[in-house]
């Protein structure tokens, strides 16, 4: 048993290694990723700057709590550059070269998800040197939690929703096995999915009945809950949290089963 | 003079005609940008009105300004969709690909047909969608505008849009020096999901220079509200005419000079 799951975990290990490697071609894409993340901050410290100069409190977030809450989210925000997944197997697929991937020995979706974590490997240190920058520029008193297990939780919680939305992305590119035109689609996504994962603003901003709607999907558990839970808020959600996300990641894994088996005989490889 | 508008109007006419043959034969595609740019506003509206839920201000706005913002914003996006938006995103790839050889050997300015060639009325029904936000955010202040106030507004909308169209067209023209506009496009986007988010009362210092006077989306739709909610000064009206008569003048300039320097061969 041993024997045989050593060298699949050699060829994820490897597509982890190649992935991150290839990160180093594209340098000034680093190094701009990282300066266009000031754009998220300068809106949070324009805005609730004026905001917080007629209140000391909203939402039971004070001036610098609410920007930490942003330092955080951004940094996450920025982790998950799972987008490209979806629109790299649109292409593919769009231009029959998607047998490129189809060949390889090795499951599609493994594929793409050791991607993913090569590529969120490499830009870890980098988002975070960027936070570190902005809370000094911004002089932004920094709100962190002291409890280890908040810490812990937050942590397994970002995993899992950058595997979820790994997972997501990869279902919405196989669509496209079946349905031509996914593009529009995906852009409308990004924009739902910036509002329900709390990047524009935090969700505790919203009236609670429709938090709580929220709290039923995914996405409230990628960037939200876990910024939430490093600065030190709402940590009786933090394991029900994890387990609804298990849940999600399961429910989704067993969508992309069903739909890959059934729409992966319509792919002809010659483009539509 | 009338002969020319006269020719204009016809080329006009022609690439309206030419472009909905090209857009029949996507008919699905036809409202993605209405549904990409609608939900975007759509969750911009619900943002501040999450903010607004626990907020009586933003600065001096209250809710009624916002969403005029918004809405103003959205007009101006939504009308340079529908006219120039398609057309003016290939210039850099025209330029890159010798392409522009096409434009510059037919008896029309170049830079008029690379304009209106690809033209999109799948945006209509944002327009429609942005002057129900701003009908909305008029109601909100509770103001009844006359017709001199609702010209004035007007007037800076189309104002603001030809500082829009500058800034596209400045930011594309980059290309005819540079082999890839690519780091400025992604500025102009950041730059640009900053100010439609934050009206230009948030700006300040050194903010205020970068997003009033290098990158002026800070002024685009905060000048039409300031000017419906009493807030417009001479001296801010001087400075908004001023930006964007310097903006046009550096665009018409760059374009120009950009054609000269362009040796057609591709890059």
């Amino acid at each position: 048993m041993r024997t045989r799951l050593l060298p699949e975990y050699r060829k994820y290990r490897e597509a982890v290694y190649m992935n991150l490697k290839a990160q180093l071609v594209w340098r000034s894409d680093v190094i701009f990723n990282m300066l266009f993340t000031i754009s998220k901050i300068l809106f949070a410290y324009l805005l609730w700057r004026i905001i917080f100069q007629q209140k000391d409190m909203v939402a039971g977030f004070t001036f610098h709590g609410m920007l930490s809450y942003y330092i955080i989210s951004s940094f996450l925000s920025q982790l998950e550059m799972s987008d490209g997944i979806s629109g790299e197997i649109f292409w593919r697929i769009r231009n029959g070269t998607f047998t490129n991937y189809m060949v390889l020995p090795i499951n599609t979706e493994g594929y793409f998800i050791a991607m993913e974590a090569g590529v969120v490997l490499f830009y870890l240190a980098f988002d975070f040197l960027a936070a570190v920058i902005w809370i000094f520029l911004f002089r932004i008193r920094f709100v962190f939690t002291q409890e280890p297990l908040m810490i812990f939780c937050a942590a397994l919680m970002v995993l899992l929703g950058l595997l979820f939305m790994v997972q997501l992305n990869y279902y919405l590119g196989i669509l496209t096995l079946k349905y031509q035109e996914i593009n529009t689609f995906l852009m409308i996504k990004k924009n739902l999915i910036l509002l329900a994962t709390g990047t524009i603003v935090p969700l505790a901003l919203f009236p609670e009945k429709i938090v709580k709607l929220m709290s039923r999907l995914p996405f409230y558990y990628v960037t939200y809950l876990p910024s939430m839970l490093l600065t030190g808020r709402c940590g009786e959600e933090a394991v029900p949290g994890i387990l609804t996300l298990i849940f999600w990641c399961v429910f989704l894994q067993f969508v992309i089963a069903v739909t890959w088996k059934s729409y992966r005989k319509k792919y002809d490889g010659v483009g539509i | 003079m009338r002969r020319r508008s006269k020719k204009i109007f016809r080329v006009l006419r022609e690439l309206i005609r030419i472009r909905l043959q090209n857009l029949m034969m996507f008919r699905l595609g036809f409202f993605g940008p209405f549904l990409v740019d609608g939900t975007l506003f759509a969750v911009q509206l619900m943002v501040f009105r999450a903010i607004y839920s626990n907020v009586d201000r933003i600065g001096t706005w209250k809710e009624g300004e916002m969403i005029l913002f918004i809405g103003t914003f959205s007009l101006i996006n939504a009308v340079s969709m529908v006219v120039c938006f398609f057309g003016l995103q290939q210039i850099p790839e025209k330029i890159k690909k010798g392409e522009l050889d096409l434009y510059l050997t037919k008896p029309v300015n170049p830079l008029f047909r690379i304009t209106f060639e690809k033209m999109n009325p799948g945006s209509i029904p944002l327009v429609i969608m942005s002057l129900c936000i701003i009908g909305y955010g008029i109601y909100l202040m509770e103001i009844t505008p006359g017709a001199g106030q609702v010209l004035h507004y007007l007037f800076w909308v189309v104002v603001m849009m030809v500082l829009y169209y500058d800034m596209m067209v400045l930011i594309r023209c980059v290309c005819f020096y540079l082999v890839t506009n690519a780091r400025l496009e992604q500025l102009e986007d950041a730059a640009l999901d900053l100010c439609m988010k934050l009206p230009g009362i948030a700006f300040y210092g050194i903010w205020r220079i970068i997003f009033c006077l290098i990158l002026p989306y800070g002024l685009m739709a905060t000048l039409p509200v300031q000017c419906m909610n009493g807030e417009m000064k001479w001296q801010r009206a001087l400075a908004g005419i001023a930006i964007t008569a310097v903006f046009t003048g550096l665009t018409l300039f760059v374009w120009k000079n950009g054609v000269k320097h362009y040796n057609s061969a591709g890059s």
